[in-house]
């Protein structure tokens, strides 16, 4: 009976200690979920901010608007002009798609017509440190503004037109899983905002 | 005597008894987090923080502990620390802490903790386990960084995000990938075993 009695006795204050710490810690780690959407959001559109939490807070609070479902979930985003007039300056989807070792989760940003990206910024990732994992690289999002999708790849350090993309070198998989997401989501944004089949 | 036994310690993990090298322990994350500085750090500091607490709380639980229930109290024990490690990245380094992902869950099954508290907590006070504790992350800490420093600036040209190397050098694939982590390892305990062998043959 004792070991029973010994090893309900510290798995009880173990698990107690955890679920204390984790109560305390709670909204926090939220808090830093939806700040890190909310920046993705944002540099998705184009928009490019200082990394505080304040000014990143105000600006998608003034300019973003969440476009749900009728379950609630976020289908798209609005963003509107920096100027106070009611004009959308962009759109912002979140879309997922299959990587080398897990799934990708990116945030895409096009302009009203759906025609111009205007950003990419990558919210989740497993792929290889240094090498799949450079898509969280500036160099590599940056290159997607002002691009017109459907988007194909050119080896690294190749010139590109407006239609291409640098891809990573000893990372085809990766950089494919990203042709790929960018592509569908325009696909999902002209179907979700502009309604087309 | 005290003091000589703390002296020991230090001695044999970081040296003659080092958890990585001689005794082949923690292998999985030696090859894993060590094509970043960066990673590795946090990957240290975590392991570090884990065996020393695990160690001293095994250490006082170790009188009243049922020897046929051990190894679930110290697994037990081990996790509720990598969970609260775990839960500390996610809320005050929340950058560092998608960078590890799995990694950090994985400490669990790092050997050289369960290796510790079975090798030294169950038999030795409180205050020299936690010490015993420091000394095998430390002993585990100066390797992993060892490799991680070789491996980033030969397969990503930079050290700590930071490009040190120019455009003249090509980055090698193979070091930022697993195998890379092979051939780094073996050289590194081929030269240190070899130093090791002959300061012995030169005792003897």
């Amino acid at each position: 009976m004792f070991p029973i009695a010994f090893m309900m006795i510290v798995t009880v204050v173990f698990i107690s200690i955890t679920t204390i710490i984790y109560t305390f810690t709670e909204d926090r780690i939220k808090l830093n979920e939806r700040l890190r959407l909310k920046r993705a959001v944002l540099y998705a559109a184009g928009v490019r901010l200082p990394d505080d939490p304040a000014e990143i807070e105000e600006a998608f609070n003034n300019r973003v608007t969440e476009v749900k479902d009728d379950a609630e979930r976020v289908r798209y985003y609005e963003i509107g002009s920096s100027d106070s007039s009611d004009d959308i300056e962009s759109y912002v989807v979140i879309r997922t798609g299959a990587g080398l070792w897990g799934e990708i989760t990116a945030g895409i940003g096009f302009d009203k017509d759906l025609e111009i990206l205007q950003g990419l910024e990558i919210i989740e990732q497993n792929e290889t440190p240094g090498l799949g994992g450079r898509i969280s690289e500036t160099w590599f999002k940056e290159q997607f503004s002002g691009k017109l999708p459907p988007l194909s790849a050119v080896p690294e350090g190749d010139e590109t037109s407006a239609e291409q993309f640098q891809a990573i070198t000893g990372a085809t998989y990766s950089t494919g899983a990203i042709r790929d997401i960018v592509n569908s989501a325009r696909k999902y944004a002209q179907r979700e905002i502009q309604g087309a089949e | 005597m005290q003091g000589y036994k703390v002296k020991k310690i230090f001695s044999e993990d970081l040296g003659r008894n080092n958890p990585v090298f001689i005794q082949v322990l923690g292998i999985c994350s030696t090859l894993a987090v060590t094509n970043l500085l960066k990673n590795t750090v946090v990957m240290c500091a975590g392991l570090v923080f884990v065996t020393a607490l695990s160690n001293v709380t095994i250490s006082i639980l170790r009188n009243y502990m049922p020897s046929r229930i051990r190894m679930m109290v110290e697994t037990l024990i081990i996790a509720s620390y990598v969970i609260i490690v775990d839960i500390m990245l996610k809320a005050f380094l929340p950058d560092v802490s998608r960078q590890l992902g799995p990694y950090v869950g994985l400490i669990i099954t790092n050997c050289i903790i369960m290796g510790r508290a079975e090798a030294f907590a169950l038999s030795n006070p409180p205050g020299l386990s936690f010490l015993d504790g420091i000394a095998s992350g430390i002993g585990y800490s100066y390797v992993l960084l060892a490799i991680a420093f070789i491996r980033e600036i030969m397969g990503s040209g930079s050290i700590w995000g930071y490009p040190l190397l120019g455009d003249w050098w090509t980055n090698w694939s193979i070091m930022v990938m697993a195998p890379g982590a092979f051939f780094t390892l073996a050289i590194f305990i081929w030269i240190v075993k070899g130093v090791l062998d002959r300061k012995e043959i030169a005792a003897s």
